[in-house]
C-alpha cells in the first residue's frame, strides 16, 4: 500500500509550483468510515488527504463538471486539475481521452498503484461486522486486511472484504499518470469474469427471473447515470421523458425528442432505461462499480456491463481503457468480426 | 371452432439500397410469404440503433430483425460492418437477460435475394409460432 506521507508530498509539490489549480482527492468524511471527494488548492491544505482501502470513489468523474465550468466561464482558469487516480480510475481517463471529451493538457495525473491489494466493499464489510464500528482499515506488509474496531483487531485475507472487481482486475495500476506512487506489480486474475458465471450459468428462464426481480426494483432515480465517469451526454436520451408536447410545439422538437420510454418506473420502462446504457457503455465501461455502489436498491447494475466488457473481448478481442488511440469499440471493425448469427 | 392460431408480430429493419429493394423484388415477383412483417425502410443497417429495436419490443413486437446488405456491399462502404459489430453485442445482452434468442435475428439480403428474403420470413414466423407473443420487455397497455 502506497505512504499517505508520499502522496501528501506529491500534492503539496504541484500545489506550491502551481502548476495545477487544484487536486482532487479524497478525505475523511463526516459519514464514519468512508471518505469523500476533497478539493484541495492550498499546499497547506494536503493535511486533509487520506489514503486507505476505502477510498472507493472513481474521481474521473469530476472532470466532467470541470469541462462544463471552463465552456461557461469567461477567462477559465487553463491550468491543468490534479487527480489521484488508482488503475481502474487511469483506464477511465484513457477512455476519456480516447473520446477526445478532455486533452492530456487538461489534467496532471498523480497515479497510485493498488498493488496487490485493492479497495474494500463496502457491504461486505457491513456483512461481516454488523453493527460494530469500525475505526481503521489498513494493509499488513503481507497484504493481508486489519480492521480495527474497538474489541480490538481483526486480520483477514484481503480477498474476503476486497470489492468483486478488484479481485477481477486486469490493471491493478495505473496505465497513465504523470507521477506514479507504489510498484507496478501486475496480478493477472485467473478469471477476469468469475462472478458472471453464476448468472450465465442460469437458464433462460432462471436469467429471465433474475433479471426481472432485479430490474423492477429499480425507482429510476437515475443516481447510476450521475455517477458514471463516461455518462456525460448534455442530454441522455431518456430526459425526453420530461419533454412536454404542446399545440405549439413544431414537427421538427418533436422529431428530434423522441419519447423513446415512458416516466413510470415498471419493469418494461425500467429495462429499455438498463439496457441502452448497457449498450452505451459497451467498450467504454472500465468496470469501476461505482452505478452498482450508489444504487439505493442494490441492483447489480454491474453485471450488465460486465457483459458486455466479455463480449467485446471474447468476440472482438476489445480491452477498454488501455490505448487512447485506439479507436472505441463501436467506431472500428475488423473483417474477421464473427457473423454466425447472421443468415 | 378451432382455436385461432397465433400469428406473430415482426418488426424488420430493412436497408434501402439492398433488403428493402429485395422485399420489393419478392412482391413483384408474386412471391408467397407470411404477412407477418411491419417492414421499416431506413438508410443503412448500420443506422438501426439499439433503440429502434428496443422500442419495438417494447411496443409489443413478437420478433425484429435487421437486414442489410451482405459484406462489401454497403451503399455507404461500411455501415453493415458497424452494424454487425454493434447488433452482435445486443443480441448478446438480450440473450443474457433472457430473451429467446429467436425473436432477434439478423441477415443479409442483396437487392436480388427476393427468394432468400421470402425463405427468412418464413422460417422467422415458424421459430416463433410455439413461442407464443412476447410479453417479456411488452409495455403494459
Amino acid at each position: 500500500m502506497v505512504n499517505l506521507e508520499d502522496l501528501k508530498k506529491e500534492a503539496s509539490a504541484v500545489l506550491k509550483d502551481e502548476k495545477v489549480k487544484y487536486v482532487i482527492g479524497y478525505q475523511k468524511s463526516s459519514n464514519g468510515l468512508m471518505p469523500a471527494p476533497v478539493f484541495i488548492n492550498k499546499p497547506e491544505d494536503v493535511e486533509k488527504l487520506i489514503w486507505n482501502p476505502t477510498c472507493i470513489h472513481n474521481l474521473t468523474r469530476f472532470l466532467t463538471d470541470e469541462r462544463q465550468r471552463k465552456i461557461k466561464e469567461k477567462h477559465p482558469d487553463e491550468r491543468p486539475v490534479g487527480l489521484i487516480v488508482k488503475g481502474c480510475d487511469s483506464r477511465a481517463l484513457v477512455v476519456l481521452l480516447q473520446e477526445k471529451l478532455i486533452s492530456r493538457e487538461d489534467v496532471y495525473i498523480i497515479g497510485v498503484s493498488c498493488e496487490n491489494a485493492g479497495v474494500v466493499d463496502e457491504k461486505k464489510l457491513a456483512k461481516k461486522f454488523k453493527d460494530k464500528k469500525i475505526e481503521r482499515i489498513e494493509f499488513d506488509e503481507k497484504d493481508n486486511i486489519v480492521v480495527t474496531t474497538k474489541d480490538g483487531k481483526t486480520k483477514m485475507a484481503a480477498s474476503e472484504i476486497l470489492a468483486e472487481r478488484c479481485l477481477e482486475c486486469k490493471a491493478n495500476f495505473p496505465v497513465i499518470y504523470d507521477v506514479l506512487l507504489g510498484e507496478k506489480t501486475k496480478r493477472q486474475p485467473e478469471n477476469p469474469f468469475q462472478s458472471l458465471e453464476k448468472i450465465e450459468s442460469l437458464s433462460e428462464k432462471e436469467r429471465w427471473d433474475f433479471w426481472k426481480e432485479q430490474l423492477s426494483k429499480c425507482i429510476r432515480c437515475y443516481a447510476c447515470r450521475s455517477v458514471c465517469p463516461m455518462c456525460y451526454c448534455d442530454e441522455c436520451v431518456v430526459d425526453t421523458i420530461n419533454f412536454a408536447v404542446t399545440a405549439d410545439t413544431t414537427a421538427e422538437e418533436k422529431a428530434q425528442k423522441i419519447k423513446w420510454l415512458e416516466k413510470s418506473p415498471v419493469l418494461s420502462e425500467n429495462f429499455v432505461y438498463h439496457f441502452i446504457r448497457a449498450i452505451h457503455l459497451a467498450g467504454r465501461c472500465i468496470d469501476c462499480a461505482e452505478c452498482e455502489r450508489v444504487c439505493p436498491l442494490d441492483i447489480p447494475i454491474r453485471f450488465l456491463n460486465k457483459k458486455l466488457e466479455k463480449a467485446a473481448k471474447e468476440l472482438f478481442d476489445y480491452d477498454a481503457g488501455f490505448d487512447p488511440d485506439h479507436p472505441s469499440l463501436v467506431a472500428s471493425f475488423r473483417d474477421e468480426d464473427p457473423e454466425d448469427f447472421i443468415r | 371452432m378451432m382455436a385461432e392460431e397465433f400469428e406473430p408480430k415482426i418488426v424488420a429493419f430493412l436497408c434501402k439500397w439492398c433488403s428493402s429493394a429485395g422485399s420489393d423484388l419478392a412482391g413483384v415477383s408474386r412471391m408467397q410469404y407470411p404477412p407477418n412483417v411491419v417492414p421499416i425502410q431506413v438508410m443503412c443497417s448500420g443506422s438501426v440503433s439499439p433503440l429502434y429495436i428496443l422500442s419495438a419490443f417494447n411496443k409489443g413486437a413478437d420478433g425484429v430483425l435487421v437486414s442489410g446488405c451482405h459484406p462489401g456491399d454497403c451503399h455507404y462502404i461500411k455501415g453493415n460492418y458497424y452494424a454487425r459489430r454493434r447488433i452482435a453485442l445486443v443480441k448478446q445482452l438480450l440473450e443474457y437477460i433472457g430473451l429467446e434468442p429467436q425473436r432477434f435475428q439478423m441477415s443479409w439480403v442483396s437487392a436480388a435475394e427476393g427468394t432468400k428474403y421470402t425463405e427468412i420470413i418464413k422460417d422467422f414466423v415458424q421459430e416463433l409460432k410455439p413461442l407464443g407473443p412476447q410479453t417479456k420487455l411488452r409495455r403494459a397497455q
